[in-house]
């Protein structure tokens, strides 16, 4: 497609005139000043005309000229070149690839665009950069690298969820995740599971397979998307085929991952010290009896310790559960693809297998995923083609961070607690404090096997030079199998005394056609047109259904076929449609003054009947500065330009029947059926509407060599699709209605340089962005999530309400609070309360980050290269909600990080931790004291590589042969003093619930080597 | 190129426009799962089906699966069990600390008037209703609806016995279902007698309409019971006597043996004993049994969190059958047995209450309506294996111990004290915190509420 384009867009520079001179033929070969390999298909066009021709498989051309002609060369991820023809008849052409020129041409949606031209804003990320990324999922390989993108995995967990902002939330009940669209096709991203941790459709994605991805973020870019566009659109282009000879890349790499971080518990000796002194001072204060420490206190250590009394009373048992919660975590990746083709048909065809296991106990995933893109020029005019994808994820899932089952919340555990109870030679079982995962781990399996067909057709038919037509007919099919299966012994935790089992699938089945005409032409020489107009029809249908059984003979039945009380049964569907009509034109005048129109009329049936339709139209204006007449006196200044816009964009991201009103007939009783009322109607439901503004100064200096970007923009969304809390004496608690408006504000920042070119090359490429979220308006509304998010006008999305803790009473080891009692004046109560119920709750933190950025470097000397990616976010904080378990002084008997050892014990200490009381409740109140700010920087991705000598790959008859050693998230720098700054609990995330923390895993640190070769 | 545009470019044209053509009813997606509220209730069936949905409302695991039961349990406690779990929400009500933002106080309320509403839509349509079950639904619909305004008040209001009721807050009186929400939606506080007038007229008309059976659903004698309760709250102790001798002498329930009356019986779908006047129903595809979570061991599908302590223990005589109803589960802990069928039913109002509610409102009335207090006091002890009291010894205090052991861990303990003015863990009964915190969610939804004192 972007080939196409460019020959279009060629085909409209040199529309207009023929000129008639002298003429002779010149002939020549083009090749790779890379490699030296010769080039076919590259376009060979005489500078002016219509006349042109391409290279052949040999990289040979011959074409009639005239000497005072100028011959333009040019191909796909190569720099253009003009050459004079003057006396020569033979002209040997070297074109010098880089990743820069294929970023001259990004993809607009329904077409693409010279970057030089573009009036909007788009974050272009070549496949090249996050190639071969260890991660599992292209939006994770994404982190750092386009500005104005947020992306944050919700844990350490493998194919798990994740969260992607584009210039901050618009949205505070409707999804906040952009629309993804790979190859024209949107789509299917939102988790389809059952689990509340939520699974990654888009991890189906072998992200060797993608060319570029194209993030469309401000109103010009993204409108004519329309009704999905308000968060931003993902575009995501696979490789295409390259006529010549037959390609192979085959790569193989392998490394292993530990976690970035662990944290530090208290050990047996500290435990019992702790504890037994929380206790005394429980007996103390008089709330517990006399006898309870020598009596139940230590009772129930030596239940905790297996009975074994000195265990715990001599630290012979001394158990590290952390060290318990994680494994050995290897993994493995071969990829393999061919291209290749003619002048009239190529071809892309890629496998990949992937086999990785996770750092946290049972979490695996594997990958194996197929493609073959293929296009064919029937005739001059028609050209069809295929692209088809084929996927299957096998993922060994986890419970939620809320679950006890989950890994980390083995640190819950006592160290006085065996692993193994000696008493039965088995795991520590029904005695423990809570529930052991390990248990888990060997009796229980969850895997979720996703089975994903992506794929579409199409056919493009060029009616004249001026004019094509291009329908595509896609699907994206996937399927999702769940499959659990707990043993008996984890029975503690599933309730279910002789097994469970669960079995899950859903199918969601996703068609779109995409219609639609693409017109260019050049008018008297310096007015440029391009428009596109067309349609485009998305079905959505998805069918789920479930059983759950239990009573099962033995652990080696785990099929519910064994189940002897099948206990649940379920099947559900859901069903949405969008049909819409788009057109975008562009218009430039003397290729310096540029102007954008698009617009979109989208029809979805997920709005109420009297607001089914909505338009969505965009424009903006770019003015090339430098090709001014005035300009032409400072050379250092290769690029000036300013450009602007502004448009209308929606966000339709709701359930799919929430303007009903609804009943629901789940309602049976001891198998009488039964109906409830479950929703209230409202068909007044409409689109989420965003405008925005954006101000963009594009910028060259010194030849290209340092380039950059600057924009700032202002993203006003209003008719906010709120989910209203109502009055929970109606029957109901929210009702769905278009309430409020908030404002996103922001500048983006974006440098690259090459700081030294020739035999040592030295690039840096820097991002940074600063967005501010506020909600303006939620008609007084209060909406909270997470444990202690909420939206609230006058602030920031999540941002932390509670109580403000104060520290610990220095006479008598309270934990204090701020009682911030407002005055009638404004000002704040700051007097002190050690009962939390006297504090008044504040603002006390913002889950979003003020800044977020990346910087790249990259060193090549020779075959020698080093890729550098540090990535980080400052002005955020983060809330444990584990804290009151974790880091509790001795509240309950949970194991407890070492800090809780700066307790305070007597009269006149001066600490932040109050004094140790068992059931003493004394500062676990959801308060500021389990926030901190979320700061960091990370080494996300290092890359050293070597390109062995084509002398040396030559004697092997290979043309190429690269090693590299990559380590991901190697480094984090950050004062957070939990397991990962990344994070954000799973069964919390949501818009609102941002920036929590919940026994949720660390990201994993991998280092790997690979290997590729090209022959 | 005349070819193409004459032969192409139409069919092109004419295709794409075909595929526009008829999108434009693709639009019209119905919902697959749910249907659309203005057709749900249109027959006699319909109806029928929505008070199913109340009596499913009803027994959700926040309302009587167990949630509300289990609180009247931890809140009163002194000293006898003891909370072992790590949910936030009824630690908070063990210890006698709930902040403003209880978890478990929010879903009650939230999930008691939701069955309302559902029992409001019922009354409401009753014109669709088939004459001859009108009275019968109408009359399941007041028992739901009087029963939950009981349980609201006493739990979110200061008790009948603490001050004047006609002065103090009780909880939103909404008789109308919701079709809408509006500014009316936000609703205020009635008063503690309004609320109590409310419940008696539901329950009253319910008793007057239900038939003497009606399966597991409803009946005259559920409602008649649940009355007998809310008398006893008043303190009107002839009306309460009244009330369950009605129950009483229908004989159409008997003692059962102490071990038949609770289903100790593990894993297997619940049934009403003939000593069950209303009893939530259950079954292993059908219902949670929060009682089972938290009362029950692990081995038998709870989270083992309520355990008991030798001071209940302690309190049962020799020879107490009742002091059987304990086991010690393979964590070493003690649990009661009345829980351990995870899919055992949930016992509302059983005829030993009708007993010791009859023998103490009697004692305390000096009267024998119905029998002599010592009569059905020995009832129950003769049942335990015990012996009799002689009338001339009994005291109000053996009144209430037997009634204590009886009714142990089913939800009455907290409602006992206050209406008693007892106290517990040093708290008098009308202390600001044995009343629960009108959710904060919902103050902040309906600043028409005003809070409970203490929060």
């Amino acid at each position: 497609m972007i080939r196409t384009s460019l020959l279009s867009f060629l085909c409209c520079l040199v529309f207009c005139t023929a000129v008639l001179a002298q003429e002779a033929r010149v002939t020549g070969t083009v090749t790779s000043a890379e490699d030296g390999s010769s080039l076919p298909g590259v376009s060979v066009q005489v500078k002016g005309t219509q006349r042109g021709t391409q290279t052949d498989a040999t990289g040979g051309y011959s074409i009639e000229a005239a000497p005072n002609a100028v011959l333009i060369f040019s191909f796909v991820g190569f720099i253009p070149q003009e050459i004079a023809v003057g006396s020569s008849s033979t002209i040997n052409v070297q074109l010098a690839g880089d990743i820069r020129s294929l970023s001259e041409v990004v993809v607009t949606g329904y077409g693409t665009q010279s970057k030089r031209n573009l009036t909007g804003n788009i974050a272009k990320v070549s496949g090249a950069e996050i190639a071969n990324t260890p991660v599992t999922t292209f939006e994770q390989a994404l982190q750092g690298r386009a500005a104005g993108v947020q992306v944050t995995s919700l844990n350490g967990k493998l194919g798990q969820g994740m969260q992607m902002r584009i210039r901050g939330s618009s949205s505070v009940t409707a999804s906040n995740e952009p629309l993804y669209v790979l190859d024209g096709i949107p789509l299917t991203s939102r988790d389809q599971g059952t689990s509340t941790a939520p699974q990654n459709p888009l991890a189906d994605i072998n992200f060797n397979d993608i060319e570029s991805i194209d993030i469309l973020k401000d109103a010009s870019a993204a409108a004519i998307y329309g009704a999905r566009a308000s968060n931003g659109v993902v575009l995501i282009t696979t490789k295409k085929g390259k006529s010549g000879k037959t390609k192979f890349n085959v790569s193989y790499q392998m490394g292993s991952s530990k976690p970035t971080r662990l944290r530090q518990w208290l050990n047996t000796a500290q435990y019992v010290e702790l504890f037994s002194e929380a206790v005394q001072n429980g007996i103390d204060a008089g709330y517990l009896p006399e006898s309870y420490l020598t009596g139940s206190t230590y009772s129930r250590f030596t239940r905790y310790a297996a009975g074994d009394q000195a265990g715990w009373e001599n630290g012979t048992i001394d158990t590290d559960w952390q060290a318990e919660a994680f494994q050995k975590a290897p993994m493995g990746q071969f990829d393999i693809s061919a291209s290749g083709g003619d002048d009239k048909t190529r071809f892309f065809v890629s496998a990949q297998a992937l086999d990785q296991k996770g750092i946290l106990i049972k979490n695996s995933f594997k990958r194996l995923s197929g493609r073959v893109n293929l296009d064919h020029k029937a005739t001059d005019r028609l050209t069809l083609g295929v692209n088809v994808n084929l996927a299957r994820t096998v993922n060994g899932r986890l419970s939620n961070d809320n679950a006890f089952s989950t890994p980390l919340q083995i640190i819950a555990l006592p160290p006085i607690t065996p692993v193994i109870d000696p008493r039965t030679n088995e795991l520590s079982g029904n005695y423990t404090l809570y529930f052991n995962p390990l248990l888990n781990r060997d009796f229980s399996s969850n895997v979720s096997t996703s089975y994903r067909t992506i794929g579409n057709i199409f056919a493009e038919y060029r009616f004249a030079n001026w004019l094509k037509f291009r329908s595509e007919v896609g699907t994206d099919i996937y399927n999702l199998n769940e499959d659990q299966y707990f043993g008996k012994e984890t029975s503690r935790n599933t309730g279910a005394p002789n097994g469970l089992g669960f079995s899950s699938w859903a199918q969601v089945t996703n068609y779109t056609s995409n219609n639609f005409f693409t017109l260019g032409h050049t008018f008297a020489d310096r007015h440029d047109v391009d428009a596109t107009l067309g349609m485009t029809f998305q079905k959505s249908e998805a069918s789920f259904n479930s059983v759950t059984g239990q009573e099962f003979p033995s652990n080696a039945y785990t099929k519910i076929i064994s189940s002897a009380n099948i206990t649940a049964g379920s099947s559900s569907g859901s069903n949405f449609s969008f049909l819409s009509y788009f057109a975008r034109a562009n218009y430039r005048f003397e290729n310096k003054y540029l102007l954008s129109v698009s617009g979109r009329v989208d029809g979805s049936s997920r709005f109420g009947a009297n607001n089914r339709y909505g338009f969505f139209p965009a424009a903006s204006v770019g003015w090339i500065i430098t090709e001014e007449s005035f300009m032409e006196g400072i050379p250092t200044l290769s690029l000036l330009k300013l450009r602007g816009s502004y448009g209308l964009t929606g966000n339709a991201e709701i359930g799919n029947f929430d303007s009903y009103g609804l009943y629901r007939g789940d309602a049976g009783y001891a198998g009488v059926p039964g109906q409830r009322p479950e929703q209230i109607e409202n068909p007044d439901l409409r689109w989420e509407q965003t405008t925005q503004t954006d101000i963009g100064l594009e910028f060259g200096l010194f030849s290209g060599r340092l380039s950059g970007e600057v924009d700032y923009y202002i993203k006003n969304t209003r008719d906010l699709l709120l989910n209203v809390n109502v009055p929970g004496t109606s029957g109901f608690r929210t009702q769905l209605r278009n309430i409020g408006n908030l404002e996103n504000k922001g500048w983006e920042f974006v440098l690259r340089s090459d700081n030294t070119t020739g035999a040592f090359k030295w690039n840096t490429s820097l991002n940074l962005s600063a967005n501010r979220n506020k909600i303006v308006n939620l008609d007084g509304q209060v909406i909270t999530g997470g444990f202690i998010n909420r939206a609230v006008e006058g602030q920031p999305i999540g941002s932390f309400f509670s109580i403000e803790y104060a520290g610990v009473d220095p006479d008598n080891g309270d934990a204090l609070y701020y009682r911030n009692d407002e005055r009638p004046d404004g000002t704040f109560d700051r007097t002190t309360t050690n009962n939390p119920n006297e504090a008044q709750r504040v603002i006390i933190g913002n889950p979003n980050p003020k800044l977020i950025g990346g910087i790249s470097n990259s060193f090549a000397y020779k075959g020698l290269e080093f890729n550098i990616l540090f990535q980080g976010q400052t002005g955020n904080d983060i809330y444990n909600g584990g804290g009151k378990f974790q880091s509790a002084n001795g509240d309950f008997f949970d194991n407890q990080t070492v800090d809780q050892l700066d307790r305070w014990q007597k009269p006149g200490d001066i600490t932040n931790v109050p004094q140790a009381r068992l059931f003493g409740a004394n500062g676990t109140a959801e308060s500021s004291r389990y926030l901190q700010r979320g700061d960091y920087l990370r080494l996300k991705n290092a890359t050293l590589s070597y390109n062995l000598p084509s002398a040396i790959t030559n004697r092997v008859k290979l043309d190429r042969v690269r090693v590299y050693v990559t380590g991901q998230n190697l480094l984090t720098f950050t004062k957070y003093t939990g397991w990962d700054p990344e994070v954000n609990a799973d069964y919390l995330a949501g818009n609102i619930g941002l920036g929590n923390d919940f026994y949720s895993a660390p990201q994993a640190k991998t280092i790997i080597v690979g290997i590729n070769l090209g022959f | 190129m005349a070819y193409l545009f004459k032969n192409i470019l139409p069919y092109a044209l004419t295709g794409s426009l075909l595929l526009l053509g008829g999108c434009a009813s693709q639009l019209d997606v119905k919902p697959v799962n749910t249907i659309d509220a203005g057709a749900a209730v249109a027959t006699s069936g319909d109806v029928a089906a929505l008070l199913v949905g109340a009596y499913d409302a009803l027994g959700d695991l926040d309302v009587y699966g167990g949630n509300i039961q289990r609180d009247a349990d931890l809140l009163g406690d002194n000293g006898e069990i003891f909370f072992d779990g790590t949910f936030v929400a009824p630690d908070e009500i063990f210890r006698k600390s709930m902040l403003v933002n209880n978890g478990q106080a929010e879903v009650t309320w939230l999930d008691s008037y939701r069955a309302i509403n559902i029992a409001n839509n019922v009354l409401a349509n009753l014109d669709v209703v088939t004459e001859g079950d009108r009275a019968r639904v109408e009359g399941e619909a007041k028992f739901i609806r009087g029963t939950l305004y009981f349980e609201l008040v006493r739990n979110y209001a200061k008790a009948w016995t603490d001050g004047t009721p006609s002065a103090n807050p009780g909880v939103p009186l909404v008789l109308e279902p919701t079709v809408e929400i509006t500014e009316q939606a936000k609703v205020s506080r009635n008063s503690v007698s309004e609320v109590y007038a409310q419940v008696i007229k539901d329950l009253t008309e319910a008793e007057t309409k239900l038939p003497e059976s009606n399966g597991f659903f409803a009946t005259k004698y559920a409602a008649a019971g649940m009355l007998s309760r809310v008398y006893m709250m008043q303190q009107k102790y002839p009306e309460a006597a009244n009330a369950a001798t009605r129950v009483i002498d229908s004989k159409k329930y008997s003692l059962v043996n102490t071990a038949e009356v609770f289903d100790l019986r593990v894993n297997q779908n619940g049934f009403n004993t003939a000593e069950d006047i209303f009893a939530i129903q259950l079954t292993s595809q059908d219902g949670l049994n929060a009682l089972n979570t938290f009362y029950g061991a692990p081995e038998y599908g709870g989270r083992g969190d309520i355990l008991i302590e030798d001071a209940h223990l302690a309190l049962y005589e020799n020879g107490d059958r009742r002091a059987e109803l304990f086991y010690v589960a393979e964590n070493g802990n003690t649990y009661t047995s009345k829980w351990i069928n995870q899919y055992g039913n949930i016992k509302i109002l059983r005829l030993a209450e009708m007993y010791l509610t009859r023998a103490e409102a009697n004692f305390r009335n000096d009267s024998s309506i119905g029998a002599s207090p010592a009569s059905d006091i020995n009832l129950i002890r003769a049942r335990a294996g015990l012996s009799a009291i002689p009338a001339t010894s009994l005291t109000i205090g053996a009144i209430m111990k037997e009634r204590h052991l009886e009714l142990a861990f089913e939800g009455h303990l907290i409602h006992d004290i206050k209406r008693t003015k007892g106290t517990v863990g040093g708290l008098a009964f009308d202390s600001p915190k044995l009343v629960y915190p009108i959710p904060l969610r919902e103050t902040d939804a309906n600043a028409n509420l005003t809070q409970n004192p203490g929060y």
